[in-house]
């Protein structure tokens, strides 16, 4: 039987392709440690976000390199190492010399994990997500754009301003690191001439898993253990000693209280309204303009989300209503009715490359957000760039402040405006992306990735006419969806680019470009 | 003996894709074939029909669900309401070889969701997933009263067009290759009553999003989707009547994913969900005298359990039709 020998080899080539197609799917970004392009020495001088200045935050100065002492924490680091495990060794080279990439990632993945929309109940009403009970059902929080966006800010401002203070110190005390004082210790990362004192590496542990705790308080024990091992291999990468992370771990303490301190009263716990709040919002868009947007929902959503998330404070703009955008079209105007025919026609004329952008950059509820996909792309580009912690966190914390100023000015507009969305006035319209429990105008897509992609362009010339595009394609790609009017994408677009100004103002001013 | 023949009556597509309707309809439909090739025969003359014979199936297939299990909760939502899943089927069996029978398949597939619902999405439709596969059976013996048959098939299948897997519950299918090996027992007795187990194991392959950042347990940064691999098995009760014109089944078939995340709360599914379900089916298929080689059937069937899985109802009709074209070509070859 030549046949069946025939298939049964054909069967078994069969088996040996498939085991050879497993692809390489990557749970964080596969940087490792490399060599910064500076060291930014006079980082200690730049002016922070919410401390007065980088030695507002007092940090006593470490024991000389030659006392006993800390000749004990060199031996210490020296035993730990000798004793290192394969597990530490992993933590190790995972955590780089560059973490505060890798809190972000771990930000994007609570983001990630909390970003789900409460469902009804039975009898079809709907329970919010409450912080004084976590654990819900629903859990806390409901980690949606704006709340991602919130979070994101104040971890980057808390690690910037934790590292200038460090970075000040670092250079007032310039205590060598371990591996230079002792030259039988093996660096696990790149060497430099970055002072130890206090390690910049704990303060961006400590601040990071402050903050986080304080915004996805059920992930406290989680954020401990990822602390904890990332703080020991602050040690066993032969980087620093004890007592450079014990002055690390103050200062994130420091930073993150002040920080949370501003969060606790920013006016995001009044962003989500009582019903009442809201139709009164409602009625007040109507009243001025003969629409109001419906959350069309089965059963409907009594109140959209974060009404009054254009009262949290801003860190760049003192009146939100000072950035707001022009009225959108009125409903029988021709440039409105033109939009509904361009909706229409993506809608009937849909192709791949369409459904790909779209999709691309659609970022809904389970996913990182859309401040969390321009989170993603600013941690490649700093790799990319071998940028050091301080001017990562300086990047991240203007671009997130820059992207929750943004957001805040979007949802002014949106709920001032309270333009409706597409499927509400296009009759049997249907969408490829999800309609958003929110106003249409403008679209908060537009704005976020126009904002970010401002302060990249800042950071990385070379790269301006990259993202800019990027975000113009992130503006668009929600009128490809069938869920924004194309108005909604470009207004939004230059909203976000105008609110950036205000952020790049304190950038260009806080000392890193002199 | 003609009792013998719908040993054959597995359809090596059941273990293709049992995530989807489609498949199981591609399964059910394809094991019907074989019989008509058979009911070809002569009861003397049991060589020589199956090898040299084509069957075509024509087949539609209305599914639905209204409830879905997220994780082990049924959840209803009122945002997708009900959903549709509407399939045309054309199929051809090939008998290479008396033990050894070739099939290849293309669905297509449209879905949408009822109306009025809280989610205004636009469905999909398209050429779902092009699939092939051998049979081959290895046992055909006497025993007892009745006669036992095993029978081993292998397939592949794989996207036919770029349709979008990350897209559910509107998606058309998994989108990724998948690879399968089933192995098949059927005893029948004289009566023409036969009962039929199968295990299969599927492999499937990655699947591509068209997004590079998703959340499985974790992030994952990447377009590339695991889609999970499962086992499957299934039981036939099945009996011949009216001199083997008509044919009754009762069926189970029951899958299980070997990894995956389940669907999160209220949340939208994706192709690396850990899939398990019971089904339970009924068929009828009936087989012309009075035309030689014409066939119709319906079967009706339900997911009654499951998880991270639509509860779908799904009721089909189809059409076969075999014919004797090989021979005809060879001996037209061999004349020339």
């Amino acid at each position: 039987m030549s046949h069946n020998k025939t298939y049964i080899y054909l069967l078994a080539l069969l088996t040996i392709f498939l085991a050879s197609c497993e692809k390489d799917t990557p749970r964080y970004l596969p940087y490792k440690s490399y060599a910064y392009s500076e060291l930014n020495e006079n980082g200690g001088n730049w002016i922070p976000i919410l401390q007065e200045s980088g030695s507002s935050i007092a940090i006593d100065a470490p024991s000389n390199s030659d006392s006993q002492a800390y000749l004990n924490e060199i031996q210490e680091v020296k035993t730990l190492m000798s004793n290192i495990t394969s597990d530490q060794k992993r933590a190790v080279t995972y955590w780089t010399n560059n973490p505060a990439i890798r809190w972000n990632e771990i930000a994007l993945e609570l983001i990630a994990k909390y970003n789900l929309i409460p469902g009804p109940n039975e009898d079809g009403t709907y329970t919010l997500p409450n912080p004084s009970n976590p654990e819900g059902p629903p859990a806390f929080p409901f980690a949606h754009p704006p709340y991602a966006c919130r979070a994101l800010a104040y971890m980057s401002v808390a690690q910037f301003d934790g590292l200038i203070t460090a970075w000040n110190y670092k250079f007032q005390y310039n205590r060598e690191a371990p591996y230079q004082v002792d030259t039988s210790i093996d660096y696990a990362y790149e060497a430099n001439n970055l002072p130890s004192y206090p390690s910049d590496g704990a303060v961006v542990a400590r601040a990071s898993k402050n903050i986080l705790t304080a915004m996805f308080p059920l992930e406290a024990e989680y954020l401990e253990s990822l602390e904890a091992e990332h703080l020991q291999s602050l040690l066993l990468s032969g980087g620093n000693v004890q007592s450079d992370i014990d002055a690390g771990v103050e200062i994130g303490d420091a930073v993150s209280t002040t920080a949370l301190n501003r969060a606790a009263n920013d006016g995001m716990k009044n962003a989500q309204t009582p019903k009442a709040v809201s139709d009164s919002i409602k009625q007040a868009a109507y009243d001025r303009f003969g629409w109001a947007w419906d959350n069309l929902e089965i059963p409907e959503r009594p109140v959209g989300l974060t009404p009054l998330f254009s009262q949290v404070t801003m860190w760049s703009i003192d009146d939100v209503e000072s950035v707001r955008p022009i009225p959108p079209p009125q409903l029988d105007s021709q440039e409105f009715l033109d939009d509904v025919a361009l909706l229409i026609d993506h809608a009937q004329n849909m192709t791949e490359e369409k459904r790909r952008i779209a999709n691309f950059w659609q970022d809904g509820l389970g996913t990182y957000t859309p401040p969390g996909h321009w989170n993603r792309i600013a941690n490649e580009m700093m790799v990319k760039h071998n940028l050091n912690p301080l001017q990562t966190t300086r990047t991240l914390a203007y671009m997130n402040m820059a992207i929750m100023d943004s957001g805040i000015s979007c949802w002014d507009a949106k709920y001032y405006y309270h333009y409706p969305r597409p499927i509400q006035l296009i009759e049997g319209f249907e969408t490829i992306a999800g309609t958003p429990n929110f106003p249409s105008y403008t679209s908060g897509h537009s704005v976020f990735s126009a904002a970010a992609s401002e302060i990249l362009a800042y950071v990385f010339p070379d790269e301006a006419s990259k993202v800019r595009a990027w975000a113009e394609e992130a503006a668009i790609s929600r009128v490809y969806g069938g869920i924004h009017w194309s108005f909604d994408a470009t207004v939004g677009t230059e909203q976000g680019r105008e609110v950036a100004q205000y952020v790049l103002n304190i950038a260009k001013a806080d000392g890193a470009d002199q | 003996m003609i009792q013998t023949n719908y040993i054959q009556n597995h359809n090596p597509f059941t273990f293709n894709k049992f995530h989807y309707r489609t498949k199981w309809i591609i399964g059910l439909l394809i094991g019907l074939l074989l019989p008509i090739s058979l009911s070809a025969q002569t009861p003397s003359d049991a060589l020589m029909m199956p090898s040299k014979n084509i069957c075509v199936l024509f087949s539609y297939d209305m599914g639905s669900f209204d409830r879905y299990w997220e994780g082990s909760y049924l959840r209803e939502n009122q945002t997708i309401a009900t959903v549709d899943r509407n399939t045309v089927l054309p199929m051809a069996a090939i008998g290479i070889l008396d033990n050894l029978n070739f099939y290849i398949s293309l669905p297509y597939v449209r879905t949408e969701s009822s109306e009025p619902n809280g989610g205004r999405f636009a469905g999909a439709r398209g050429f779902q997933d092009i699939g092939f596969a051998i049979k081959y059976r290895a046992i055909k013996k006497e025993l007892g009263k009745g006669t036992f048959s095993a029978l081993a098939t292998t397939g592949f299948s794989t996207p036919f067009t770029n349709y979008l897997s990350d897209y559910r519950p509107y998606s058309i299918g998994a989108g990724a290759p998948e690879f399968s090996i089933r192995g098949i027992g059927q005893y029948e007795w004289q009566n023409g009553l036969y009962f039929r187990g199968s295990v299969a194991h599927l492999w499937r392959g990655y699947t591509e999003a068209e997004r590079d950042y998703y959340y499985d347990n974790g992030s994952y940064y990447t377009a590339w989707m695991d889609v999970p691999n499962a086992w499957t098995y299934e039981g036939v009760f099945g009996k011949w009547f009216l001199g083997y014109s008509l044919k009754l089944e009762l069926s189970y078939v029951g899958l299980n994913s070997t990894s995956g995340d389940d669907i999160r709360a209220y949340n939208a599914a994706q192709p690396t969900n850990k899939e398990k379900f019971d089904r339970v089916g009924l068929s009828a298929q009936y087989f012309f005298k009075s035309i030689k080689g014409l066939g119709v059937v319906a079967y009706h069937n339900r997911v009654v359990n499951g998880r991270n899985t639509p509860k779908l109802s799904n009721t089909g009709f189809g059409i076969t039709y075999q014919f004797n074209v090989i021979k005809k070509q060879t001996e037209e070859n061999v004349t020339q």
